[in-house]
């Protein structure tokens, strides 16, 4: 083979791995989104360094449990919902449905505190933000033109790349940094398992695979292009986690050693200090506002989606709205309700942001099982099944969400008995 | 007898003569997918972990309230399956299907079986709410809760000779589907085949014979258009491009790479080919790109009864997709004037064409944006609008239809949308 030859077809390759990237990249940025921040920066400035090792461990999780929704949705052509339907039958997919609807109402209210909680922070009240916010998510089903304004607002969510500028600016101590990042510590208190949870699920989230899956269904990837998805999800979903680590890093550098606990925007805004100085308000709810608007757009709508293709409701925005009722209403249900949880008086929002992402993670192992069993399934996935090293690891990080939230119920149920 | 579902007599134990448990009924298998009652062949029954055990339909008595055969265990007749049968719970129940009546995709809850004359038979596919709720298990209360409040229970029980089931991997089954769809509306067939999965709606389109599926084509969206002819053998896609409009052709093939475009016109017969390449040359969103180059046009000087004749030996005037307008040329091919189709065939054979001829015309060039002849259409009331060039030469026609595309897409958003 001549150099030419070499040339063209690299280029050739270069185009289709193009033309196939994206959901992969997209979801795991997502894991950056009003949530993940709140969650991140909780963890990073009341607990310091000592979460680095879970987000290693959870990086590996989630390469394991993306990788295999995209293959089941290249190999199989349909979406989650879909097979959860054809292999389980009315009533196992009722239940996984609730979890998915239940755990998607909780992050869709986590991003409305997150609009609040950014808009907040420029002086404007959430009793006008966030009903116009609502309002403008609701109108994304009948309109089209929103493909730009979503280029915009993951543009606008790229702000979270400023932790990482903004770590090596406060030089944390590198050596404990990756002490804690290897070896791996754990303290029996409420609030640590509490937040222990709430990581693992903002990163590993159950509306992530089921979006995945259905993106790259509607790409109409082939087995054959399957390669390139991989790739695709897998350097996704480490990237996500690499920012992760330095929110992390970043909080415990300059709050943690200051000993301010994050409880509101403001405090997990002055991370970014070092960086932007005064501006750091400013760069934080910039960015918490696009990252929120971006995850609230899409959550909603994709979960109605699933939800109605396992029932076999109508569904799709082309249809009027008497064609689809069950559609709309779940749509306008969930975006409205979410919405409104937040406008409750006295709510506070930092918290209503990570402890819905401990609620994903109580929640993700129904789906998990699912999908593992789908996944192996000889007739359903042929050759691309799943192998074994992969069954071990998804199957060991199911098994870890549930031991931590039994530890955490036992944590908190002795500890109220030591109360009395 | 009163129709009995299949989610009743699932999991049942089976019973013979001697009241002893021969096993529980798993499955059932029906023949003749294409007939409207198709018969049901035989119970497939579990005992233990054991391979299926089949008992033929002949042999069973009854299936309510307990399923009882008509003979003892030892005397029960041998059943192998021939290969051609439909398994109800393992090939239907809860899959997709198309509602043909309907013109819909449906997910089956539940089959509704029944005795016709002397045999069991599979009679309706349950798409409802109540389906659903019988496999929940809440039938008896939810029927309860509905005539206590007066309201009528949410039922829908589509006739088997309404269905069309969608197996892409099944010949037999796929026959069936096609007879049935194939006689819908191209633009309804468009809507069913977005709403499947990708793969399924593939299949089922790739199955229809070359006219149904050039004008399906044509009402579908530009990204499974794509999806389609990349699927079919070359000389298929050519065969369907010559059945396609020419400004439809033109349009789908400008998505392809140039490669392929060069390898498909080759294949085309050349006539058909030419007027693709022509309207190929100006921009998607031109009257050049929009035009039709099939239309009817008669030479100036004659009567209006040789140009009826002229018009029925003329192909592109068999061609015209509409015929609204015939077009008078001079010899040099330029526009000379145009009159409706109505006004030609009112008049006296012997009127000379030029009396009834209306010469001012509004015409479009070949470059003017397609928005700027949608505004035209829609001011001057207009059917269709010549396309001409510099000279005055008649190009091609922009039927209204193509025209307010520009207004409202035929594309059919029924998919996830696109956020990236």
């Amino acid at each position: 083979m001549t150099l030419r030859d070499s040339i063209r077809r690299a280029i050739q390759r270069a185009i289709v791995y193009l033309a196939i990237i994206g959901p992969g990249l997209i979801t795991a940025s997502a894991d950056n989104d009003a949530p993940g921040i709140a969650t991140y920066s909780i963890a990073g400035s009341t607990y310091g360094y000592t979460f680095l090792w879970l987000i290693l461990v959870i990086t590996v999780g989630e390469v394991v449990v993306q990788e295999m929704a995209a293959r089941m949705g290249a190999t199989t052509g349909k979406g989650l919902a879909d097979l959860i339907r054809e292999r389980f039958g009315v009533r196992v997919t009722t239940l996984a449905m609730l979890c998915l609807l239940l755990a998607n109402f909780g992050t869709t209210v986590a991003q409305f505190a997150g609009i609040a909680a950014g808009m907040e922070l420029l002086g404007i009240s959430r009793y006008l933000a966030v009903p116009i916010a609502a309002l403008l998510v609701w109108l994304l089903v009948t309109r089209e033109s929103y493909s730009r304004v979503e280029k915009f607002l993951l543009f606008l969510s790229l702000f979270s790349l400023s932790y990482v500028v903004c770590a090596f600016i406060v030089r944390p101590p590198w050596d404990v940094v990756l002490h804690q990042a290897v070896v791996p510590s754990f303290r029996f208190e409420t609030g640590y398992v509490l937040a222990l949870l709430a990581t693992v699920g903002t990163t590993v989230t159950p509306w992530g695979c089921v979006y995945l899956q259905a993106s790259i269904v509607d790409k109409g990837v082939t087995p054959q292009q399957y390669r390139y998805t991989r790739l695709d999800v897998v350097t996704g979903a480490t990237f996500g986690n690499v920012i992760s680590a330095f929110i992390v890093i970043c909080t415990a550098a300059t709050l943690f050693v200051h000993g301010t606990h994050v409880e509101t925007a403001e405090q997990a805004a002055l991370a970014l200090a070092p960086l932007a100085g005064p501006g750091a308000k400013y760069l934080f709810s910039v960015g918490l506002l696009g990252a929120s608007l971006l995850a609230a757009s899409v959550l909603p709508l994709s979960t109605t989606y699933a939800v109605c293709e396992a029932f076999g409701w109508e569904r799709g925005i082309d249809n009027r709205r008497q064609e689809a009722p069950v559609f709309y209403g779940l749509y306008t249900g969930l975006v409205m309700l979410s919405a409104a949880v937040v406008l409750l008086p006295g709510v506070p929002l930092f918290p209503l942001m990570w402890l819905s992402q401990a609620l994903n993670a109580v929640l993700l192992p129904v789906l998990l099982v699912l999908m593992l069993r789908l996944a192996n399934d000889r007739h359903l996935m042929g050759e691309y099944r799943n192998r074994r090293v992969g069954n071990v690891l998804a199957w060991g990080m199911t098994g870890l969400i549930v031991l931590i939230t039994v530890i955490l119920f036992a944590v908190s149920l002795s500890q109220t008995g030591a109360n009395l | 007898m009163p129709p009995i579902f299949l989610s009743e007599i699932q999991k049942k134990p089976v019973w013979d003569t001697e009241g002893e448990r021969v096993g529980r009924c798993v499955d059932v298998l029906v023949s003749d997918v294409g007939a409207s009652f198709p018969r049901i062949r035989a119970l497939a029954l579990r005992d233990g972990d054991d391979t299926p055990r089949f008992v033929v339909a002949e042999q069973v008595g009854w299936l309510r309230p307990s399923i009882l055969l008509t003979t003892e265990r030892a005397s029960l007749s041998p059943y192998e399956p021939q290969g051609d049968e439909l398994w109800l719970a393992r090939q239907v129940l809860d899959r997709q299907i198309v509602d043909v009546d309907g013109r819909r995709v449906v997910r089956v809850n539940d089959l509704q079986l029944a005795r016709v004359g002397e045999h069991l038979c599979l009679v309706g596919a349950d798409v409802g709410t109540m389906g659903l709720l019988r496999r929940l298990g809440m039938e008896r209360p939810a029927r309860t809760l509905f005539s206590a409040l007066r309201a009528q229970s949410p039922e829908a029980i589509i006739p088997w000779e309404d269905v069309a089931p969608l197996q892409a991997e099944d010949p037999v089954r796929l026959r069936v589907s096609r007879e049935r769809i194939g006689k819908l509306h191209p633009a309804d067939i468009a809507a069913i085949v977005s709403d499947l999965n990708r793969r399924t709606g593939q299949a089922l389109i790739e199955a229809l014979d070359d006219e149904t599926l050039a004008d399906t084509l044509e009402e579908s969206p530009s990204d499974l258009q794509v999806a389609v002819l990349n699927h079919l053998e070359p000389e298929r896609a050519a065969d369907v491009l010559e059945e396609m409009g020419p400004d439809e052709a033109a349009d789908l093939l400008a998505d392809l790479p140039e490669q392929t475009i060069r390898r498909l016109l080759e294949l085309m017969e050349e006539e058909d080919a030419a007027g693709v390449r022509r309207l190929l040359a100006y921009p998607e969103d031109s009257a050049g790109g929009i035009m039709t180059t099939e239309f009817a046009c008669v030479p100036e000087g004659l009567t209006a009864g040789q140009a009826l004749d002229y018009l029925r030996q003329s192909e592109d005037a068999q061609e015209d997709e509409a015929l609204y307008y015939v077009y008078v040329t001079e010899a040099s091919g330029r526009l000379k004037g145009a009159l409706s189709l109505r006004d030609l065939v009112m008049c006296e054979p012997d009127t000379p064409l030029a009396d009834v001829t209306e010469t001012d015309l509004v015409t479009v060039d070949l470059h003017t944006p397609q928005l700027d002849v949608a505004h035209l259409v829609a001011r001057y009331d207009l059917l269709a609008v010549p396309v001409v060039d510099e000279e005055g030469m008649l190009h091609g026609i922009v039927t209204v239809d193509d025209a307010i595309d520009a207004f409202i897409p035929t594309a059919w958003k029924k998919r996830l949308p696109r956020f990236f």
